[in-house]
């Protein structure tokens, strides 16, 4: 395992110096926070403070982008520019190579999370999460089931163009449904129930039941298990060098 | 032991016979040629012995294994830069060898191969700013960096300034001078001729002549590996 650790620690490092990559992970979502509590923190439908509620869905906002955009297009320009050509003339297998890549991913969406938790408490007056361990068995299962619908896409996708064209297709029709930019309590009935259908539903409803205090919902953290399971299976066997 | 055993080695892909019965035998110290025209088969044989792709028939062993069922155990043992591979282009010329050297079980000390190639200079340059000679002299570092007993160097030279030719074919001698077998595929005859202990000419997926530069030169009553090439692959332009 001594090389997975260095091939993660390069990959973050290779992310790091995208200055897009560091846009889209930290400042955009910060910037998301801003606009949303523009109007001052008033309580949701149903008396959840705003910004209780927003801090959780940005970081499944960050999640997605990670996931969703930025992670299928590094695969896939390593794919386009022969990166993964050389790399499948060494002993890397392809899970190696999801691992240190969803890793370093999901390590950048670790830095977003730690900077929206950090404006939150310092700048709004965000309560601190009831159930921190819901909280952090929910976003670790977001990260695996969106990191596992990300790596599909990865494995397929010819280049970094096309990959970033079709994660941002999947991830702002996903957001915009599933209570991440809209908080669920404001979505007409209908819009949440297509939301519901998508793998993003469950992340926002189990990091904001955590954050809540409330139990998180077994049949939520199995679809997450459920999504990863598959979507991990499926990117193994399409996954092309 | 031969390091390369290659008997009747068949491909076609869609219909196009890329490889039609090729034969031959690499021996180990060795560098050893692979010439011809572009097309002639050159690089689908290399990427069946690094086990990339899988022959249709004829036998196969690298190293005494077969590179598509023993795959894994393989990598560990032989080097490639396969044609137009390359890197990201942000990492740093140590982080690609360390990263690299972390992929095998049992790899070179990077940092001394980094020390042995020159490259220690430019460790913090990044894969983008280098110019191509030193891209190439890095992928030789890296080809290296599993200790392999093989290497496989796919059309190194393409594309560099004579200056960075030369330069490289002196790195592709210090290779074999560490005891590693190197195979090496051209369509350079200069090159081939200056470099290779022995050397087979493929042509329409086919060995057309295998030997050392000088025999095959004799052979064709030619004066140089490029007029002997022309001759032995039928393309004279006489």
């Amino acid at each position: 395992m001594r090389g997975f650790r260095h091939v993660i620690a390069i990959e973050l490092k290779l992310a790091m110096r995208d200055p897009m990559s560091g846009f889209f992970a930290l400042a955009f979502p910060a910037i998301m926070l801003w606009v949303k509590l523009r109007g001052g923190n008033k309580p949701l439908p149903g008396g959840t403070p705003l910004i209780d509620a927003t801090v959780p869905m940005l970081m499944v906002f960050v999640i997605g982008l990670a996931a969703l955009v930025i992670l299928p297009a590094t695969l896939a320009q390593y794919r386009e520019r022969r990166v993964l050509k050389r790399l499948h003339v060494t002993p890397a297998s392809p899970a190696m190579l999801f691992g240190a890549q969803w890793a370093a991913h999901m390590l950048l969406a670790v830095l977003g999370t730690a900077l929206l938790t950090v404006i939150g408490l310092a700048a709004y007056g965000l309560t601190a999460p009831a159930n921190l361990a819901g909280v952090l068995v929910a976003w670790l299962l977001g990260a695996l089931s969106l990191g596992a619908v990300g790596l599909v896409l990865g494995s397929v996708v010819p280049s970094g163009r096309a990959a970033t064209v079709i994660g941002l297709s999947l991830f702002f029709p996903m957001v915009f449904l599933s209570g991440v930019v809209i908080p669920r309590e404001s979505l007409s009935g209908s819009m949440r129930a297509i939301g519901d259908l998508t793998p993003m539903a469950p992340a926002v409803r189990a990091i904001r039941d955590g954050w809540a205090g409330a139990a998180p919902s077994p049949v939520t953290l199995g679809v997450m298990v459920a999504v990863f399971v598959v979507f991990g299976g499926v990117a193994l066997r399409t996954f092309r060098w | 032991m031969a390091v390369i055993e290659i008997s009747d080695l068949r491909k076609t892909y869609k219909g196009n016979t890329a490889l039609d019965g090729v034969t031959l035998t690499v021996e180990p110290g060795e560098i050893f040629g692979i010439a011809g025209p572009n097309g002639a088969g050159k690089t689908t044989l290399v990427e069946c012995a690094s086990g990339l792709r899988r022959p249709d028939g004829g036998r196969l062993r690298v190293l005494g294994l077969d590179p598509h069922r023993e795959r894994r155990e393989l990598l560990e043992r032989i080097g490639a830069q396969l044609q137009e591979a390359a890197l990201p282009d942000a990492i740093k010329v140590g982080e690609a060898l360390r990263m690299y050297a972390s992929l095998y079980r049992r790899p070179a000390e990077w940092r001394s191969l980094m020390d042995e190639w020159g490259l220690s200079d430019r460790r913090n340059a990044r894969f983008a700013d280098l110019s191509g000679g030193w891209k190439q002299r890095l992928f030789i570092a890296l080809a290296l960096v599993g200790d392999p007993e093989v290497v496989f160097l796919d059309e190194l030279t393409t594309g560099l300034d004579p200056d960075a030719r030369r330069t490289t074919w002196g790195l592709i001698r210090a290779m074999r001078e560490r005891g590693v077998t190197v195979v090496l595929v051209t369509h350079f005859m200069d090159e081939a001729e200056a470099l290779c202990d022995r050397i087979a000419v493929v042509d329409h997926g086919r060995v057309v002549a295998e030997g050392a530069p000088g025999a095959l030169i004799a052979e064709a009553g030619a004066d140089s590996l490029e007029n002997a090439y022309f001759t032995l692959t039928g393309r004279d332009l006489s």
